[in-house]
């Protein structure tokens, strides 16, 4: 016995030990539920940050857009049934863009800001034509918020008047490469013949065959917006409150502003199913833990308990013996979970390695995040600890005298 | 000084009845009588694990009667030894530290005093050798001295067995009593001893019957 340790852990230790094959199976049990809440949070943690690098690669956190425009009956007053047919949205330009985006880039919550002219066109060469989308950006400001260069896969990402880069889908569908020329038209009767100075990867196929990024003026040439811009890309600090920060702008500058939160609605809310689904088993998984360590404590206070009317004979207090169950199921708790995390980080380990596609890729990266451990760890105790109560409780109240006739 | 137990009529079954015991200090004194008599009862009474129904009971002069759980569970920590028939020792421990357990329960720590203390005890009751042993590595002789060793770790005023030599072969059940005869000697310990045994009870200082929860006679032998 240790000088430093108090008669409560004394007692704990060596009543788990005594009843080892007790103790070793329901740590066994404790760190199996562990390691699958582990790796389980770890897989939903992962799907969710790969889920929002993939929307985010493409997409700017917020994009805002001018006001939507509306039919309104000429009739004010007078109620009648009418059916107003919502007009065509043309391509327009955001009123005083420049002031929006100065005073929406001074916004402590935004980070950077960044004009774009789009609109649909279609861009031929010799016979294969596609309908695309093309974005004018600002180099500068733009590569800011998404970083074309970094998903360059060929070529450049330099955008002078005449140049345009285009997604990796589009190039094969058209056949071409770097160096070529494409020639875009617009609605309006507006072309233009670009030089492809680089190919892109944007994540997705659907984005890489319809995106395509010229600058700034030439799309405003070409979609008849000269001096205007149709929507400014805005990046925030904290993706999750793109949405608060979206109505707030929408409040003070009168456009609309669309996060990517509203813009993935469907997706958003097929990581919040995921997220309840998952949280759901873990707490049932914990529940089972609880119980697991309530039973093995249970049975250990019924087969101790002339140990116990021993120990309260000799003057032991209820407090004690109440902290000497208290205590093993602590242990339990905190012994399953250490062996616990070793399993779910084994587990994730091997995910890594193997779980990947033919090529390499992996199906959903997973990251080691220490605080999960940690987490776990302190759960389980704290688990373990409210498990012994009920048993613990009990211990305490035995009377003596039954306790040592058995 | 005396140590006057006035024990009334106890628990549901009334299992005593009207039980006036007075036992002198250093006495070392005998409890017989046949099986249900109440022998245990009594004993646990005497012993504060168990409360009167009616009575009172009174250690060293002090009434037990208005004191709380806790109060109790001191006073028997300090002021009374137990030897039970089975040995009860804790099995997961050494015998050193199941002598040591009674302090370490009221100390909370193990310190080298108490190291010391049990050490001192296991050779008076001569088992040395074994100091290192678990509980359960032991015969049953070994067992029941080590109990007697740590009924005596907090110096009692009062020691008291129920029936400590009935698991035992006839020389480890003398060689037990010796002990504890030794023991009221030496100290002063005041002894009540709940036996079958005739042959030891002659050796005591004085015989108590009880029959049917009645105290009915007492001898010198």
């Amino acid at each position: 016995m240790r000088d430093w340790l108090p008669f409560e852990w004394v007692a704990a230790s060596r009543f788990l030990l005594e009843g080892r094959l007790q103790s070793l199976s329901i740590i066994a049990g404790v760190s199996i539920g562990v390691g699958v809440i582990i790796f389980m949070s770890a897989a939903l943690t992962g799907m969710q940050a790969n889920f929002i690098r993939r929307v985010l690669s493409a997409q700017s956190h917020i994009q805002l857009l001018p006001p939507q425009e509306v039919a309104r009956p000429l009739r004010g007053d007078v109620a009648e049934a009418a059916i107003v047919q919502k007009p065509y949205q043309r391509v327009r330009s955001i009123d005083q863009w420049q002031k929006i985006m100065k005073e929406v880039a001074a916004m402590p919550a935004v980070t950077a800001v960044s004009p774009m002219a789009s609109g649909p066109v279609l861009a031929q060469r010799g016979e294969a034509a596609r309908a695309v989308t093309v974005l004018g950006v600002d180099p500068e400001q733009y590569f800011r918020i998404i970083p074309l260069p970094d998903k360059i896969v060929a070529g450049s990402a330099r955008l002078t008047s005449s140049d345009i880069v285009i997604g990796v889908d589009l190039a094969n569908d058209l056949g071409v490469t770097v160096g070529d020329k494409l020639n875009i038209a617009a609605s309006s009767g507006a072309t233009a013949t670009l030089t492809i100075t680089g190919i892109v990867d944007l994540g997705s196929k659907g984005v890489n065959q319809r995106y395509t990024y010229v600058a700034l003026h030439t799309a405003q040439a070409l979609l008849g917006l000269v001096g205007g811009v149709s929507s400014i890309d805005v990046t925030v600090a904290d993706v999750y409150q793109a949405e608060d920060i979206a109505q707030a702008i929408a409040a003070a500058e009168g456009v609309e502003a669309d996060s990517w939160i509203v813009t993935n609605a469907q997706f958003f809310s097929a990581i919040s199913a995921q997220i309840i689904a998952n949280t759901t088993i873990r707490f049932f998984v914990g529940l089972a833990i609880a119980f697991g360590i309530a039973a093995v404590l249970i049975v250990s206070v019924v087969q101790k308990s002339k140990e116990i009317g021993i120990l309260r004979a000799m003057g032991a207090s209820r407090g004690q013996i109440l902290r000497v169950f208290l205590l093993q199921g602590a242990v339990l708790g905190l012994a399953g979970s250490v062996a616990g995390s070793a399993l779910g980080a084994l587990a994730i380990l091997l995910w890594r390695i193997y779980a990947r596609f033919p090529d390499g890729t992996p199906y959903l990266p997973m990251d080691f995040d220490w605080r999960l451990f940690a987490g776990a760890a302190v759960l389980a105790t704290l688990t373990g600890l409210a498990a012994a109560v009920a048993p613990a409780i009990r211990g305490a109240r035995l009377d003596p005298v039954v306790a040592i006739r058995g | 000084m005396r140590k006057a137990y006035n024990a009334g009529m106890p628990n549901e079954a009334e299992v005593l009845h009207g039980v006036d015991l007075a036992l002198p200090r250093g006495e070392f004194c005998a409890l017989m009588g046949p099986s249900g008599s109440g022998k245990s009862t009594l004993l646990n009474l005497v012993g504060l694990l168990d409360r009167p129904s009616g009575g009172r009971i009174l250690i060293e002069d002090r009434d037990t009667t208005g004191l709380d759980d806790a109060a109790i569970t001191r006073l028997r920590g300090h002021s009374i030894g137990f030897v039970f028939q089975y040995h009860h020792l804790l099995p997961a421990f050494t015998a050193v530290e199941n002598v040591m357990m009674p302090m370490l329960v009221d100390r909370g720590r193990p310190d080298d005093e108490m190291r010391r203390r049990a050490a001192g005890l296991l050779e008076s009751v001569r088992l040395t050798p074994w100091r290192d042993n678990l509980a359960l590595n032991m015969s049953g002789g070994q067992q029941q001295r080590v109990a007697v060793a740590r009924a005596l770790a907090m110096s009692p005023a009062l020691l008291l067995a129920d029936e400590p030599t009935g698991n035992l072969d006839t020389q480890s059940a003398q060689g037990v009593f010796d002990l504890m005869r030794e023991i009221n000697r030496a100290r002063g310990t005041t002894v009540l001893i709940v036996t079958h045994n005739h042959e030891l009870a002659r050796q005591c200082d004085r015989i108590v019957e009880l029959v049917d929860g009645r105290l009915v006679g007492e001898r010198r032998p």
